[in-house]
């Protein structure tokens, strides 16, 4: 016995058999440990994909990009404003003064591979081109709504991908109004009032949503209107529209946001976006209140929820998408001052984490201003100011939150 | 001409890339959706293609701004589903090609219509109302939705299909769900024109096609063959091969079958890590030969090794997974079969090339020497090359569940190791002393 216990072969077959011993105890033990974390707040995971989407031909490059929407072959669209929002040194082929670089088109497509596919967009016979792009949105026919919120800019336009022009409801410079003063914020312009009982026209519009099941349009009116209004998608047609709370908006000017004063009972322009969900609420980005509203079809106000309420100026609600899931659980949220992107608690309107920071380098976002989702589940944000960019984050199934500011979503694990 | 020629379709390629898509323009891309469910005596395929595709062959009726009408445009809805699918769609019965079916109903549907996502709200769709004729919709932005109904002598019949829809965009896929009869639902997902495709094949049509694959696999893969040549390079008879090629071909099994069942971590930097690391065990093989003259144990570092390569070997089938329909393993260990052919082929031809070489052309250690530093010297740039790729990924941060599947595969290792150590034992009982072959001189 005492031979075979100082073999050497015993020796060895032992030091295995402690060490799988050892192994498999310390497994077991986090096993226990990852259980009892499996039964906290669980959210979804995104990492960034910095190889997405390919650069861009023909020295183009982007200007403050200012929507982005998935269609249903889940192709990525984004506008962006172009040549006056590049600096001089981003287009030398305009100025003649060197080869890099000019504006892209402000309507580019792009596949899942990140290939730029159908570019248009601008001017044209029939209709008028928003000063400043604002917006995008593929209906469920395969149609491309733009809005915009120039100084003069009081009209939505719709095309097909193609970039044939099919409608225009509002007319650009309806808002113009004789020493009307300048307000504040993005898109202000002397000259200029809000009109948010117009039935004809809108007040810079901020965003498009178009319901399948009624073909109604719903759009964020907007930057110099304060309401939600509901349209015909086919004829442009308005047949009704609310402010916040389901009050009838009301244009009187109001002192800047105050978070420490009771809640606004209008929208505080902008009002940026208007976004239907599977179980049929509209939720209404009220952007510079910090705050998202929900209401009806109709406008019957349901509840709200406010972001970071310490954010003043240009606000925390800047744009949402909903999970893929057939609930929606989760709304995702761009929060283009703070730079993050907030997963929401649907039901609850309860921030669950987190991700993003401000930066230049992939996962990080420099006023972060729309965001869309495609059948996977991966997320498109765009960016505006000196952002000027579109990213994707692509999901990484669920995770335990351990907590609310994860950062930079960068794909270092699994 | 030649040399004229390249430039000018690379500059078409690019156009295409880039220019604005006119109406008649070949799409980028486009999916097309099937259903094929035998019932009876009938086989139902359903199919929806974007009718983008189909704008160079097809006029349409319109009415005012171009729109369809829709009132109007059944007729060549099925002209459409003749010219774009038909003409390129051949589906078999127990072999034999089926003639032209009937086709049962068409439809033109909006893009986003979610019908398409399970066979029964799909043949609803495509037998419910047609789209209203007030409907504002064109052409390109709609979707054509077909079912197609061939007779059969049986549903238990064995069926294949080709569907050649490569010609519908620049990147085409096709998806096809079949539906066998007792609830058995196969999927499939075929690139451009995948050939022609068993929907729900017997192991011996799976084992065939895994079989080819994985002869194939290890005739293209460039890396192998000169891991394998390494092994071989100071071998060249049958016995002391035997144990190596073995070891070899049990790693690489085990660690294709664990990544086939997911045993693998689903991390991004894992691939370019086994590529880096096959690199590394191709200069390792080379460097042993140079510096030991007859490396004893080789079995063992080969098996290491072939663990490694076996990742590899996962990579590249993974795409090809689908075609082992209810045989995985059967279809796994094909492949493996399909590696063996190849590799004994390749010994076939490495081993009396190397013989005849090391007698006519130049002395053994010699040649050993130089055939080795070439295959070090292509390895070792793949290494920097692969190792390049593989920084690009940032190191992986500490996590409880890193640590744990970290865990999981130390304890497979030590696991591993033993077996290993105990088969070196059995090994020793079984050759004793009489396997202390004499060294050759050199």
């Amino acid at each position: 016995m005492k031979d075979l216990i100082r073999s050497r072969n015993f020796l060895i077959g032992a030091g295995f058999v402690l060490s799988l011993a050892a192994l498999v105890a310390c497994q077991t033990m986090l096993d226990h440990g990852s259980a009892a974390q499996a039964q906290s707040q669980q959210a979804p995971r995104y990492v960034v994909d910095p190889l997405w989407p390919k650069p861009l031909p023909n020295h183009w490059v982007l200007g403050m990009t200012i929507g982005v929407a998935v269609d249903a072959d889940d192709h990525i669209w984004i506008i962006h404003r172009g040549a006056p929002t590049l600096s001089v040194h981003e287009k030398q082929i305009d100025n003649n003064a060197g080869d890099c670089c000019t504006a892209a088109p402000p309507v580019l497509e792009f596949d899942q591979a990140g290939n730029l596919l159908r570019h248009w967009g601008g001017p044209g016979p029939g209709y008028e081109w928003p000063d400043s792009n604002h917006g995008i949105f593929i209906d469920y026919k395969g149609n491309v709504w733009i809005g915009g919120n120039g100084g003069p800019d009081s009209e939505i336009l719709k095309f097909t991908k193609d970039g044939k022009f099919l409608l225009q409801v509002g007319k650009k410079g309806a808002r113009r109004v004789a020493g009307a003063a300048a307000g504040s914020g993005e898109g202000a312009a002397a000259g200029f009032a809000g009109g948010s009982n117009d039935l004809l026209n809108f007040g810079r519009a901020a965003k498009i949503f178009v319901d399948p099941k009624e073909n109604e349009a719903y759009i964020a009116d907007g930057y110099l209107n304060k309401r939600v209004a509901v349209l015909d998608a086919d004829t442009g047609k308005m047949k009704r529209y609310w402010g916040a709370y389901g009050h009838k908006p009301d244009d009187t000017p109001m002192p800047p946001y105050d978070p420490s004063q009771p809640p606004a009972q209008q929208f505080r322009s902008p009002v940026h976006c208007a976004d239907m969900s599977v179980d049929r609420l509209i939720y209404a980005c009220d952007r510079a209140n910090d705050r998202l509203q929900v209401f009806t079809p109709d406008g019957v106000f349901v509840k709200e929820a406010y972001y970071h309420t310490n954010t003043k100026e240009n606000g925390s609600v800047w744009d949402i998408a909903f999970s893929k899931d057939p609930e929606q659980k989760y709304i995702f949220m761009a929060d283009g001052v703070n730079d993050k992107v907030r997963i929401i608690d649907r039901q609850s309107l309860k921030e669950l984490t987190n991700f993003g920071d401000g930066g230049r380098q992939p996962g990080e976002f420099h006023a972060v201003h729309s965001i869309a989702i495609d059948h996977e589940g991966n997320l498109y944000t765009t960016e505006t100011y000196e952002g000027k960019r579109v990213q994707r984050f692509l999901l990484k199934g669920m995770a335990p939150v351990t907590k609310m500011d994860q950062g930079v979503p960068w794909p270092v694990s699994n | 001409m030649a040399a004229l020629r390249w430039p000018g379709l690379l500059l078409a390629a690019m156009m295409l890339l880039t220019a604005p898509v006119r109406a008649h323009d070949i799409p980028i891309d486009a999916v097309v959706r099937m259903f094929v469910k035998p019932q009876g005596q009938v086989l139902r395929v359903l199919v929806r293609m974007p009718l983008k595709s189909t704008t160079e062959d097809m006029e349409y009726p319109r009415r005012e701004r171009d729109f369809v009408d829709l009132a109007k445009v059944e007729p060549f809805l099925r002209d459409a589903a003749e010219v774009a699918l038909l003409n390129s769609l051949d589906v078999y019965e127990d072999g034999r090609v089926l003639p032209k079916p009937r086709i049962a109903s068409v439809r033109m549907s909006l893009e986003s219509d979610p019908s398409f996502y399970d066979y029964n709200s799909a043949l609803a769709h495509v037998l419910g109302p047609p789209l209203p004729d007030s409907e504002t919709l064109y052409w390109e932005q709609g979707v054509l939705d077909v079912l197609f109904e061939y007779p059969i002598r049986s549903e238990r019949s064995y069926f294949s299909l080709h569907a050649a829809f490569n010609r519908l965009a620049l990147h085409e896929v096709t998806t096809v769900q079949f539906l066998a009869p007792g609830g058995v639902s196969r999927a499939l997902e075929l690139e451009g024109d995948a050939g022609l495709v068993h929907l729900d094949p017997s192991w011996f049509h799976a084992a065939g096609r895994f079989v080819i694959m994985g002869f194939n696999h290890i005739l293209d893969g460039t890396d192998h063959l000169l891991f394998l040549l390494c092994l071989v390079i100071p071998y060249r008879q049958v016995r002391p091969l035997i144990p190596i090629i073995t070891a070899f071909t049990v790693a690489h099994s085990i660690t294709l079958i664990a990544s086939t069942y997911h045993y693998v971590p689903d991390v991004l930097w894992f691939p370019p890590l086994i590529e880096t690391l096959i690199a590394m065990s191709i200069f390792y093989m080379a460097l042993e030969n140079i510096v030991v003259q007859r490396p004893s144990h080789r079995w063992i570092i080969t098996f290491c090794f072939g663990l490694v390569h076996g990742f590899g070997f996962s990579f590249g089938l993974q795409q090809s997974l689908q075609f082992a329909g209810s045989h995985l393993l059967t279809s796994l260990l094909s492949f493996n079969v399909g590696v063996e052919l190849g590799q004994l082929l390749v010994l076939c031809l490495f081993v009396p090339a190397l013989n005849l070489l090391f007698r006519y052309v130049m002395p053994e250690r010699m040649g050993i020497i130089i055939i080795s530093a070439i295959v070090a010297h292509q390895a070792w740039h793949w290494m920097v090359e692969r190792f390049a790729v593989l920084e690009r990924f940032p190191r992986p941060s500490i996590t409880a569940a890193g640590v744990r599947s970290a865990l999981g595969w130390l304890s497979a290792a030590v696991v591993m190791a033993a077996l290993l150590w105990l088969t070196s034992i059995a090994i020793k009982g079984w050759t004793g002393s009489e396997q202390q072959e004499t060294p050759k001189s050199y």
